[in-house]
């Protein structure tokens, strides 16, 4: 067990120190939410809509919207040299990869996560609302569902001629409750809702997440299996 | 020197085999890359197979380093049937690819390191200088491999393949784009893991480079051994007339 982890560990590592070596995918994923958090500002009348009540599904689209351009990405520098050829050859049972990725995935998307709440605060003049922790724990549950589904066929698209133009089409689909739950979970905290009446959407992302999670690391191997 | 597509031949009584493979067949929907290979190899043997293009060697060895399943037949190493659920097995494998298996921007250093991670090695502070210093690298510890010279970048290669001290090294044209300086350093390299404990197969089109340190030899036509033998005391010259003979007539069969 405690090889596993290390095992786990080391691929975290591993890719965090290749995206700050980089910077490829966490400067497209910031880059993309600061402006679309400036277009969303002029393209939306605020003296009309409240921002509290559209800001829910702005926040998810730009996580999601500003995740793929970083998931697509996920196994481009795998393919270089080999290496991801080289990682398969070596112990790591192949649920350990992917959730080593997945780990790597998430805490890259959650930074992205928290500076799209930031701008949107900031352009939009948000408030987050009396539970601030409890939102970002709710775009956290979000993140870790949508990064595990990400993450996998994020595989299977760099498999493809296609490559990471298939993935929204792939990913999309399957995010739909996790986009109704999440969205819906955030509208209420941003209209100063009591936490108790998002129990039950929390209780869905986090059930997707896990879902996701399971399937990503059950399924991988035979992505990668030749 | 009479031309015969040799089975597999017994280990010695007692000795157990560090490589057995079975009828090994690979196929790519209706091309057959690997057809039913028989191979028994003990510990300390180099096996070098040759072949022209196409002929299923690099499909052979990754078969051999378990990254491809077989279509059918089977692979023993160290006594034990590869179970392709299981990961402990590629412990005893150290395979050096033409593709380099390593990460462009982690440094030397930091490539063996994480490899190391994923073989579970607790001793990487020891064992990472010890092999840089074998591969000649030990200045190079600090530098980014996209950095290094394609012939640094190959021994980058080999030292993480010999990193976790493997029973069975896997190699795939190692000598391929190296300058002459770049191939005598990795020659003798190669040649140290000739220490009677480490088993190894070559694949490679370069018949001089192939035969230097093999003592066994075996030719690959479309996917079969058209020929498979002790190399004896045959040279470099001798042995091309003979390769070209037994391709010639194995591509006509």
């Amino acid at each position: 067990m405690r090889d596993y982890f290390g095992q786990v560990y080391a691929i975290v590592w591993k890719d965090l120190l290749l995206e700050l070596r980089t910077r490829e995918r966490i400067a497209a994923m910031a880059a993309f939410a600061v402006l679309a958090g400036i277009l969303f500002n002029y393209s939306i009348d605020t003296t009309v809509v409240r921002p509290q009540d559209i800001a829910a599904g702005l926040i998810w689209m730009t996580i999601v919207f500003g995740g793929l351009l970083g998931l697509g990405r996920t196994f481009y520098l795998e393919a270089q040299d080999g290496a991801l050829q080289g990682v398969l050859t070596s112990p790591a049972p192949k649920d350990a990869i992917f959730l080593g990725k997945t780990t790597a995935n998430f805490l890259l998307l959650f930074v992205v996560a928290l500076l799209v709440v930031g701008v949107f605060a900031l352009f939009f003049d948000l408030d987050l609302g009396p539970s601030p922790a409890i939102l970002i724990f709710v775009l956290a549950l979000g993140a870790l569902g949508f990064v595990a589904l990400g993450t996998l066929f994020s595989a299977v698209a760099s498999g493809t001629r296609m490559g990471e133009t298939l993935l929204p089409i792939l990913v999309f689909p399957l995010l739909v409750p996790m986009i109704i739950y999440g969205v819906s979970a955030t509208g209420r905290l941003l209209m100063g809702r009591p936490v108790a009446e998002i129990s039950s959407n929390v209780r869905m992302l986090a059930a997707f997440a896990i879902l996701a999670v399971a399937a990503g690391a059950g399924l991988f191997r035979f992505v990668v299996e030749e | 020197m009479a031309t015969s597509a040799a089975p597999a031949p017994p280990a010695a009584p007692g000795v157990a085999p560090v490589l057995v493979a079975r009828g090994l067949t690979r196929e790519y929907g209706a091309v057959v890359a690997v057809n039913g290979i028989d191979l028994a190899l003990e510990a300390g043997e180099f096996l070098t197979v040759f072949g022209p293009n196409g002929a299923g060697k690099t499909s052979l060895l990754r078969l051999l380093g378990g990254s491809l399943r077989p279509t059918s037949g089977e692979i023993v190493v160290g006594g034990e049937r590869l179970d392709y659920r299981e990961t402990g097995w590629r412990s005893r494998i150290g395979i050096l690819s033409h593709q380099g298996y390593f990460y462009a921007h982690l440094t030397v250093e930091e490539n063996l390191r994480f490899f190391g991670k994923l073989f579970g090695l607790r001793d990487l502070n020891e064992r990472i200088p010890e092999r840089l210093e074998q591969v000649g690298l030990a200045d190079r510890a600090g530098f980014e491999a996209r950095q290094l010279s394609h012939g640094m970048r190959q021994r980058l290669s080999l030292a993480r393949a010999l990193l976790h001290d493997p029973d069975l090294v896997l190699l795939d044209e190692p000598y391929t784009g190296l300058d002459p300086y770049a191939s005598s350093v990795l020659r003798n390299v190669l040649s140290s893991l000739g220490d009677g404990r480490r088993t190894v197969v070559m694949v490679t089109h370069n018949l001089a480079q192939g035969l230097e340190l093999a003592d066994r030899v075996a030719i690959q036509v479309r996917g079969r051994f058209a020929w498979e033998g002790a190399r004896g005391e045959m040279d470099a010259t001798a042995f091309e007339h003979f390769y070209h003979h037994v391709v010639d007539r194995a591509g006509t069969r």
